[in-house]
């Protein structure tokens, strides 16, 4: 399964070189043969996934092919609500979030062909970017055991990296898609605040919430992503603008394109491979002709702790009857960063919403009037020990949490899209990995720089040995 | 007040001292839907399929 991508196997269906339950049950012999090490899945659902690739292919037999995911086995993030499986959302409860209607993304991949394969371990409450769980098993780093596989997506990366599914849903609240993806090697798109509907889908903060694909390439997320996104009455931040051709858009040119490497926060002591690693990715960009310069941004602390008022308020709202009757079935540092929301008033509260206004006017204004996209690294290191992670106090882990998903959080700030695509490994075998930044609903071109770099590069294609 | 108390006091203060610095020159007709429009006003290039 490590061999095939979404439109490969997408394909070999299509042509019936390979049937969609074959395609299901290599899927589900992979997680019974390694997922009891991985723990990327909560809940995996073989019957319910089996039949419905029975189905499909009963209805390729009869000539109906649904589209371009017809067959392909997906997986979800557990705070997707799919219709017959729970929804613990990494918690100790098995049904925490119930919701009465089918997450709208999930919905759209099912009608597009898509197989149900389970539902994906996460940090506790989307809250954290290491991906360890209490409750449901530590995701561990496929690439490196006893390392971490970020978070809060820590099963969608590690499933998508390990071939348990050929591409997953996250959510992203401060970096959780990107985190996890540049920890364990894989493709992950946070697309822009509004572009992808989260209707049925656990809130952790209503303003900062993103959902988004992880793929192996880029050209997957772009089929991904060309399928959920697009207005959803059902979710009413969800904007109504026109969704492009994304995969069409893919194939353009890049050269002349502007990306902007920021000289200021976004490398500052960042780990001596990464830094590496990043900036011969921009090399290999202006090697196609992309025009890249060092550019100043503003700087983004401020952005920062406005995002953590937004954040910490609306997630302490939202999961206030949790936190208040069971507060001891919550990690500590999960606990500890909930419990902060109760004491911000609602004066802050409300500057921050005010600020981040300003801020995102200003940024997009001013950054974008000089570059096409920026290009960052995603994470200060490669994916740490989870013993390391794990250790000391609660203020020690929070503190910790905070330091590594330092590069992303800006970005749900501002509601920008932005991309984790491969770059290399370090010495030991970490993935490594940059991010691409574009404007507001412009995730053609953060897409299209992406793919034009997956097209001169061979990382995507390495697998990690299981 | 306990340690957990004592820490979680210290985050409220620091995260409200930042908000008071930046909030300091903020205009007076700056709404919280002004993030919304700053995103939609400022679309890249695309190509609708609609």
């Amino acid at each position: 399964m490590t061999e095939w991508t979404v439109q490969t196997l997408a394909r070999a269906i299509a042509a019936r070189k390979i049937s969609p339950v074959e395609a299901t049950r290599e899927c589900l012999d992979r997680i019974e043969r390694l997922d009891g090490r991985i723990h990327a899945f909560i809940t995996v659902d073989a019957e319910g996934a089996l039949a419905t690739a029975r189905a499909l292919e009963a209805e390729l037999a009869a000539g109906r092919n649904r589209g371009p995911l017809h067959g392909v086995p997906l997986a979800y993030k557990d705070l997707c609500h799919v219709p017959g499986l729970p929804t613990s959302c990494g918690t100790k409860t098995r049904e925490y979030f119930v919701s009465p209607i089918e997450c709208t993304a999930v919905a759209r991949l099912r009608e597009a062909g898509a197989v149900t394969m389970g539902k994906l371990n996460m940090t506790e409450l989307a809250l954290g970017p290491f991906g360890d769980n209490a409750h449901h098993g530590d995701v561990q780093n496929p690439w490196k055991p006893g390392h971490c596989a970020g978070g809060s997506s820590s099963g969608s990366a590690a499933a998508v990296a390990a071939g348990l599914a050929l591409a997953a849903l996250g959510s992203d609240t401060g970096g959780s898609i990107r985190l996890p993806a540049a920890c364990c090697g894989v493709v992950g798109l946070k697309p822009t605040y509004g572009r992808v509907s989260r209707a049925g889908v656990m809130p952790l903060s209503w303003s900062m919430d993103h959902l988004g694909p992880l793929t192996r390439t880029v050209a997957d997320t772009a089929l991904l992503l060309e399928i959920v996104a697009g207005h959803d009455p059902r979710d009413a931040t969800s904007s109504r603008r026109s969704v492009p051709y994304y995969q069409r858009l893919l194939e353009g040119p890049v050269a002349g394109l502007r990306v902007g490497v920021p000289e200021n926060y976004y490398f500052d002591g960042i780990d001596l491979e990464m830094d590496a690693a990043v900036r011969a990715a921009t090399d290999v960009l202006g090697g196609l002709g992309v025009l890249v310069a060092p550019v100043r941004v503003p700087d983004p602390r401020g952005l920062t702790d406005i995002g953590n008022v937004i954040s910490r308020s609306e997630a302490a709202a939202v999961h206030a009857r949790l936190v208040r009757e069971r507060p001891h079935e919550l990690q500590p540092a999960v606990r500890a960063r909930l419990e902060v929301g109760f004491h911000i008033s609602a004066h802050d509260y409300l500057q921050a919403l005010r600020l981040r206004s300003r801020l995102a006017r200003e940024f997009i204004t001013e950054v974008f009037a000089e570059v096409d996209a920026l290009v960052v690294p995603v994470i200060p290191e490669p994916a740490p020990a989870l013993e390391a992670v794990k250790s000391g106090s609660a203020d020690d882990v929070v503190g910790r949490m905070g330091r590594f998903s330092r590069l992303t959080r800006p970005f749900n700030g501002l509601g920008i899209p932005a991309l984790t695509v491969p770059c290399g490994f370090s010495s030991d075998g970490r993935p490594l990995a940059l991010q691409i930044v574009g404007r507001p609903f412009d995730e053609a071109t953060t897409l299209r720089l992406g793919h034009a770099y997956q097209r001169t590069t061979a990382w995507h294609l390495e697998g990690p040995r299981l | 007040m306990n340690a957990p108390e004592n820490r979680v006091s210290a985050d409220v203060a620091g995260l409200a001292a930042a908000i008071e610095r930046t909030a300091a020159d903020l205009a007076i007709g700056e709404e919280p839907a002004g993030f919304v429009l700053a995103l939609e006003g400022d679309a890249g290039p695309a190509e609708p399929r609609d």
